[in-house]
């Protein structure tokens, strides 16, 4: 009743405006929706100040001539554009912005009805990735998918986002999911491409659904759609500009400054002389303040001994003290984006062309990423039982690349995290002055000046500076993508349809790597520049026919496809040493020190094809197959059968729910299927070869490679899922329900040989590992009126994993042991047992052992760490629940999106944390200030143990440092403003829109200090962070 | 009409693509980057790329900085001693004598390296051996150098994972394999070991001759080298002194220089080194060759390799070896940094030196000596004194404390280079006691027979082997 209300009031509205009608004709029509007429709609022609609003029953009447193109908005349903034609009645019917049953949606060779689908495949629309800024569009499903756990860790900007759907299938096979670009596999790098290019991702998760691309598809399979034209729609240019800032969207671990690093230092010496080395407190006080700064390398103090005997700094008047997060981290890193697109068609031909601009800083200095890409698809109508389409597109950027991350001395956050602010960036002298080069400049300190006894040499990470070596060192990685698709489609007969497709795809990479000829790990050898260039080509040809007939209620389909895919990477690289200062490319080098190049090739040969049938669009049933060979394996294993049987019933069609007033809508469905993977390490994992390049001095060489299974074949998933979709109250809430489970059969794996035999594994088909689980989504409309809507998407899923089958008993695997029945990321390390109050040692727990030497379950603490006994923990770097929640407001003109994504349940070991805690134990490591609550004295009741610059484990693995990686982080904001229709019609605009656009903009995690973006395994690596982007733009669209 | 043939067209070729033989198209892609076996064995040429690979695989980076190839065993030996003294770096943890449990890099390093070359040499010997191709001449030699290797490496895991040769012929050694296998074998003794090694090494000096591809292969005198060593571990001194002899030559002038003892022990064209690991700059371990990397201070390397005071004090002012400076002039005698040696220079294409004529003059002097033939040894013994120090005087040394003075010029002579201290305190049964300005002293001493002298079977290679119960390392 309100409603109705509302809509005359809007109506009353529309009838007070002025109409100015033109010596056009009248176009009239009414516009509905599924319930039917819609009173309020605004119908405007396009680029004129002509509009109407429909009245009560929906009608409307505009003054338009034919060509000119008709607007039709309404607040919570889609826009709906329709030429004008001769006819001058025009109906329309609108679609829910909520989901629509009716809706197509892309599936594996193909689209289909939202309503028909018996699989589990969730779509993620342009209307999501444009409320995001995607550098890599794979970070755009975070959050808005169910099932799908991703995790972006660091803050390169450019790199893609590492994705398992629905759990780790494969443990030495890839466990990525197959990307599909356009009907083809995409072999290219994703980052490739710019996110307002794209106009839907599907997720293809269950059986059923990836079963077409059966021999990739058990992980999962991402379709991805670019955008095309419109048959029969008026040319539309769209301009979008965004610019903005970015820092860390996190904090950084509390670390301790120099005054305080140093009486600890001081303590840790002490402690070691009074304890480990038994001196008298007094002798052991003096002695630490005599051998601190040798200790240390370094004394930024101005006194020569800054700590006394007592450990009081004497002065805190220093010559330097260093911040390197500040010099090294980029807080004000800048990005910027600008697209432009034009899209449209006639009659039978229709078109869309985009450019998109990127570029962006990272969150190491001197890292960025810029991007240029173009996109262009025509698509036409040659005649009536034939259409011809292409899309080619291409792509090139560069990517300045800092190491900044792993262990390798120059990476950025491990220095960050290593070096204490005690130790200069630039070369001091004995006595701690600056030491300037012959044009009077600071010159960087490596710490490497063995002629120097106090301000030479540094203990840690020796001859490096990592801030230096940001500009000492290059590595650039440069890539171009070209990809071209085109398709034929040819109406054969009535209802037989024949389509041939055919993707090429090329890709070049280009990685550079100058290491420095004055300073660094390549001075020895005066510099060296490392540069490859791998060219990858791929081609898809998809030849498929597809038939359709129904027979009164009966309605069948089939496809029939075949497909070749063929893949070669051909990779130059050449390496030189030798290089005059401020020379960088190979031309400058004296000694050419090596070359290589290698050709690698794959083939895949398929045959697939897909069975559906219907009853009255109530009762559906579909089963696929395919045969696939892959050249990765010998010829005898080679093929591989994969197939899928599917059903699902709308029972909302049936009698009894048919007039029901709260459920619309209710599918139950399920599917079973059996799925393959090839894609191993390996490119000919079943030949024993003598592998070349082992060459001694100007001697070929060649060694015997691995030992292999030569009937190595495929990986195969059986995959099974139960799902029920409902719509309630006239679909103002819409939700599905999933559940999966996913057995991996003949699992590639690295199968442990005794060492003893001269391998240490060999890779073939055994083992089996499980993931299930269950998936939940939820969307609500919940508010909906003329001027607000107000909508809200949940979906969140809890997958588990467990191996069912491995060929020993146990397998250790860093701080992990594989068992059956375990999952393969449950943590098995030696457990913390505190802080012992009486000698400040740390303690760990250990098994007692019955006289047969078997545990008796009783455990008591030990202070010797090779003692500990390792434990399950009970604790998995698998979250127990990952997720997303959306709110979309729209009040008027005003919009705002928020999209929180979550993770709750899983661990993360913080190595990182642990080095920093290690307490002093060697000399000149950055501390971290939680190390303040320390032993200290007898019958201290703490965590920390005492500082001990002697031998310890006190910081070696341990629950100690495992912590908790819950979080929640607000990863899209976005707050938009359309300028009135009224305003912008007069600059010819159709649409204006300004919107403030914030990434990472809030993160609320359980454990701090690390982006809690880490890895599936739970392990830090010293990975530099994910930035919060907050940025400003526009959207101009005529 | 015209559509209906064009449309009759497309299906055909549709037709014709579907048919193409799909086979041909999977078989066409073949690897780049191997050669099968035939090619190998079909050739001496191809043959002898095989043993260069092997050879290549002597300095490489396997895991890690201080597990890269087997200049890491002979340095992981050489810090476990008394004479030098490891920072608080690589190898910190063997300095500590520590390094030694079932999980460790270095025990499972040792054991997958050696055996890694080991089934490389397996697949060299079986590979000729079943060769239709190869000359009746050739197949010999090329076998003799597969049992050269597979004698070497065994001899290098005898000593690592088991006691000494002498005490329990019967103690659990590694498995013997003598050809390829996907499955384990069960643990041997340290009887079948040496078995196997002297068979090997037999069969090797008989088979090769003295020319070889370049100063890092095995050839005669080489063999005859790896074999005076296992003769010393064994006792047999009548054996030592023949191989010893053989493997240098028995002129000692010809393969001595004093001066080329200081010209920095990275380049194996000195006439005394008999075998060594080539490196180049662009095949190299790079900052993985120890002990280069860690002794040479005077460039961009680890600089964690320090001299004990007692050892440099071993040595006269005149001695061609005494190769220690000051660290600082400032860092008292106390500190174990007080010492270091210029004995080594880095540089990415430092050879590493693996058998030297000293080394072979000195067990050839040991073996005389044991066969109480103190004479001889004594002018053996100071012929090479002589050579190193212009002032040597002639000792009046007999009987076990010449045996003493033959040891301790071994140490002097060898420092750093393969792990001399250790090897002789592990054969000879002693222990090693920390002293002078070490950084870890009595926590580190290894008493005789001492446990730490060899490593616990690796917890993987137990894991995955069938034939090794759990309860190998019970008594290790």
């Amino acid at each position: 009743m309100r409603l109705k209300f509302k809509w005359i009031f809007t109506l009353l509205i529309a009838l007070s405006m002025q109409f100015s009608f033109a010596q056009e004709k009248t176009v009239s029509g009414i516009v509905s929706d599924q319930s039917g007429p819609v009173p309020g709609v605004n119908v405007v022609v396009k680029g004129t100040n002509r509009s109407a609003q429909t009245d009560f029953d929906g009608k409307y009447a505009v003054r338009a001539s034919s060509g000119e193109v008709l607007m039709f908005s309404f607040i919570g349903m889609n826009d709906v554009s329709v030429t004008v034609g001769a006819s001058s009645s025009v109906n329309v019917k609108l679609q829910s912005t909520a989901k629509s049953l009716e809706e197509v949606v892309v599936v594996a060779y193909g689209k289909q009805k939202a309503k028909s689908i018996v699989g589990s495949v969730v779509t993620v629309g342009k209307e999501v990735l444009e409320k995001q800024q995607a550098t890599s569009v794979l970070t755009a499903l975070q959050g808005s998918v169910a099932g799908v756990n991703i995790i972006s860790a660091g803050g390169q900007p450019g790199e893609n986002p590492v994705i398992r759907i629905r759990g780790t299938g494969s443990i030495n096979a890839s466990s990525e999911p197959l990307i599909i670009l356009d009907g083809a596999p995409f072999s290219g790098n994703l980052n490739s491409i710019s996110s307002d290019q794209i106009e839907s991702m599907s997720v293809l998760k269950d059986a059923s659904s990836t079963a077409l691309y059966g021999s990739r598809g058990s992980n999962g399979v991402i379709v991805i759609t670019t955008k095309r034209g419109k048959l029969g729609t008026a040319p539309k240019v769209t301009f979008s500009t965004l610019v903005g800032f970015a820092g860390n969207a996190v904090k950084l671990h509390d670390l301790v400054g120099s005054d305080k690093y140093m009486e600890y230092t001081w303590e840790g010496i002490r402690n070691a002389n009074q304890y480990v080395a038994n001196q008298p407190a007094a002798t052991a006080g003096l002695n630490a303040s005599n051998s601190l700064v040798s200790s240390l390398g370094y004394n930024p103090y101005t006194t020569a001994v800054p700590v006394n005997a007592d450990g009081k700094l004497v002065s805190s008047e220093k010559k330097w003290e260093t911040n390197w997060a500040d010099l090294m981290l980029n807080d004000s890193a800048i990005r910027s984006e600008h697209s432009f697109a034009v899209s449209g068609g006639s009659d039978n031909t229709s078109y869309a062309f985009s450019t998109n601009y990127l570029s962006q800083e990272g969150n190491v200095v001197t890292s960025n990423f810029d991007r240029v890409t173009t996109r262009l698809s025509i698509d036409s109508k040659v005649n009536d039982w034939l259409t011809a389409g292409i899309t080619s597109f291409y792509s090139t950027s560069s990517q300045n690349f800092p190491t900044q991350s792993g262990n390798s001395f120059q990476s950025a956050v491990q220095w960050i995290y290593t070096i204490p602010s005690i130790y200069p960036l630039y070369q001091r002298n004995g006595n701690g002055d600056l030491i300037v080069d012959g044009n009077g400049n600071n010159i960087f300190d490596y710490g490497a000046n063995s002629a120097q006894l106090i301000n030479g040499n540094r203990p840690q990470l020796n001859n490096e500076n990592a801030y230096g070596s940001l500009f000492n060192y290059k590595i650039k990685n440069k890539r171009d993508n070209f990809t071209a698709n085109a398709y034929l489609q040819v109406t054969l007969a009535k209802d037989l349809l024949f389509k041939t497709n055919l993707a090429y795809d090329k890709y070049l990479f280009d990685s550079y790597n100058y290491a420095s000829n004055e300073v660094g790990y390549a001075s020895s050898v005066d510099g060296r520049v490392t540069q490859n260039r791998d060219i990858t080509t791929s081609t898809n040809l998809i030849n498929s026919l597809s038939y359709t007939k129904s027979f009164g209620d009966h309605n069948f389909g089939a496809n029939l496809i075949q497909e070749a895919y063929k893949f070669e990477i051909d990779a130059l690289g050449a390496q030189g040493e030798g290089f005059l200062p401020g020379v960088y490319v190979l031309d400058g080098s004296t000694t050419p020190s090596s070359v290589s190049g290698s050709t690698t090739e794959e083939r895949i040969s398929s045959y697939l094809g897909r069975l559906s049938y219907n009853y009255k669009e109530k009762y559906f049933l579909e089963g696929s197959y395919r045969k696939d060979g892959s050249s990765r394996f010998n010829s005898d294993v080679r093929w591989g059968d994969f197939f899928a049987v599917a059903g699902s019933w709308l029972l909302s069609e049936e009698n009894f729910l048919k007039d029901n007033n709260v459920i619309n809508f209710l599918k139950l469905k399920g599917s079973y299927g059996e799925l393959g993977n090839n894609r191993l390490t390996s490119y000919f994992p079943y030949l024993q070869l003598f592998s070349t390049g082992w060459n001694e001095l100007d001697n070929t060489g060649v060694v015997l490679g691995a030992a292999v299974d030569p009937n190595i074949t495929w990986e195969k998933t059986a995959s099974s899922n139960v799902g029920l979709e409902f719509g309630l109250f006239n679909n103002r809430i819409f939700g599905t329900v999933d559940y999966y489970s996913k057995e991996s059969v003949d699992l590639i794996y690295n199968k442990p040989l005794p060492g003893s035999t001269g391998n240490t594994g060999i890779t073939t088909n055994v083992g089996s590992i499980k993931n299930y689980g269950w998936e939940f989504s939820l969307s609500t409309r919940n508010v909906s009126t003329a001027n607000f809507l107000w909508t809200t998407g949940l979906n969140f899923s809890f997958d588990n994993n467990e191996i069912t089958e491995l060929t020993q008993k146990s397998f250790t695997n860093g701080n992990k042991r594989w068992e059956v029945g375990r999952s393969l990321y449950e943590f098995y390390m030696q457990e913390w047992a505190g802080v012992d109050p009486a000698t400040g040692y740390g303690m760990w727990y250990k098994d007692v052992l019955a006289t047969d030497g078997t545990p008796t379950g009783e455990r008591v603490t030990t202070k010797a760490y090779a003692e500990a006994t390792r434990y399950y923990v009970d604790k998995s770097s698998l979250p127990d629940v990952v997720g997303g929640f959306t709110n979309f407001f729209k009040y008027k003109n005003l919009d705002l999106n928020v999209l929180f994504n979550f993770s709750f349940g899983a661990y993360v070991y913080d190595s990182t944390y642990a080095s920093l805690m290690e307490g002093f134990e060697s000399s000149g490591r950055a501390a971290h200030q939680d190390l303040a609550t320390r032993w200290q004295q007898p019958g201290d009741i703490t965590d920390v143990p005492l500082f001990l610059a002697s031998n310890n484990d006190f910081n070696s693995q341990s629950t100690r440092f495992l912590f908790k990686n819950d979080y929640i982080r607000l990863k899209a904001l976005n707050l938009g403003y359309s300028l009135p229709q009224s305003l912008i019609e007069r600059a010819k605009l159709s649409k204006m829109r300004l919107f403030l656009q914030a990434d990472n903009l809030l993160t609320f995690q359980s454990h701090k200090g690390i982006d809690p973006e880490q890895d599936f395994g739970g392990a830090t690596n010293s990975r530099s962070y994910n930035q919060r982007v907050v940025s400003f733009g526009v959207n101009l669209e005529f | 009409m015209k559509a209906i043939f064009s449309k009759i067209l497309v299906a055909f070729m549709a037709v014709i693509i579907l048919a193409s033989c799909s086979e041909d198209f999977l078989n066409e892609p073949k690897p780049t980057d191997g050669v099968s076996e035939p090619v190998v064995f079909s050739s001496r040429a191809g043959v002898e790329a095989f043993i260069s690979g092997i050879m290549r695989n002597f300095r490489g980076q396997y895991t890690n900085v201080d597990s890269a190839g087997l200049n890491s065993i002979f340095f992981a030996r050489t810090v476990k001693g008394n004479d030098i003294i490891q920072a608080n770096n690589w190898f910190g943890f063997d300095y500590a004598n520590d390094n030694r449990e079932p999980t460790y890099r270095r025990t499972s390093f040792t054991w997958n390296y050696c055996f890694y070359m080991i089934n490389q040499a397996n697949a060299l010997i079986n590979g000729v051996e079943a060769s239709t191709v190869l000359a009746d001449a050739d197949k010999k030699e090329l076998m003799a150098y597969g049992y050269a290797l597979r004698g070497f490496f065994y001899h290098q895991l005898v000593m690592e994972f088991a006691p000494t040769y002498s005490f329990d012929q019967n103690f659990p050694a590694p498995p013997i394999y003598k050809s390829l296998s996907t499955t384990g074998n069960g643990m041997s003794t340290v009887k079948e070991v040496y078995d196997l090694i002297v068979d090997d090494l037999t069969k090797a000096v008989d088979g090769l001759n003295s020319s070889r591809l370049g100063k890092s292969y095995i050839n005669k005198n080489v063999a005859n080298g790896i074999l005076a060593q296992v003769y010393q571990v064994m006792g047999n001194w009548p054996g030592a002194e023949a191989a010893a002899k053989a493997a240098y030559g028995g002129n000692t002038a010809a393969v001595l220089n004093a001066a080329g003892y200081r010209a920095g022990f990275n380049d194996y064209s000195n006439v005394e080194w008999i075998w060594g690991s080539a490196q180049s700059s662009d095949q190299s371990n790079y900052y993985w060759g120890f002990p280069h990397v860690g002794t040479d201070f005077t460039t961009t390397s680890y600089t964690s390799t320090h001299i004990n005071v007692d050892f440099a004090s071993l040595f006269s002012a005149t001695d061609v070896r005494r190769l220690f400076q000051l660290r600082s002039a400032t860092l008292p005698v106390t500190d174990f940094r007080y010492w270091i040696t210029s004995k080594f220079k880095f540089t990415f294409d430092a050879d590493h030196p693996i058998i030297r004529s000293s080394e072979m003059i000195l067990i050839e002097a040991e073996a005389l000596q044991r066969q109480t033939k103190d004479l001889q040894a004594h002018d053996l013994l100071y012929t090479l004194q002589k050579n190193r120090d212009v002032n040597a005087i002639r000792s009046t040394n007999t009987g076990p404390a010449l045996l003493e003075e033959i040891l301790v010029e071994r140490r002097k002579e060898l420092y750093a280079e393969v792990g001399v201290e250790w090897f002789d305190a592990k054969r000879l049964r002693r222990g090693i006691t920390r002293t002078g300005n070490h950084r870890i002293k009595a926590a580190a001493n290894l008493t005789a027979d001492d446990k730490k002298f060899f490593l616990k079977i690796p917890q993987a290679e137990i894991d995955a082997n069938d034939l090794i119960e759990e309860s190998i390392n019970a008594n290790r």
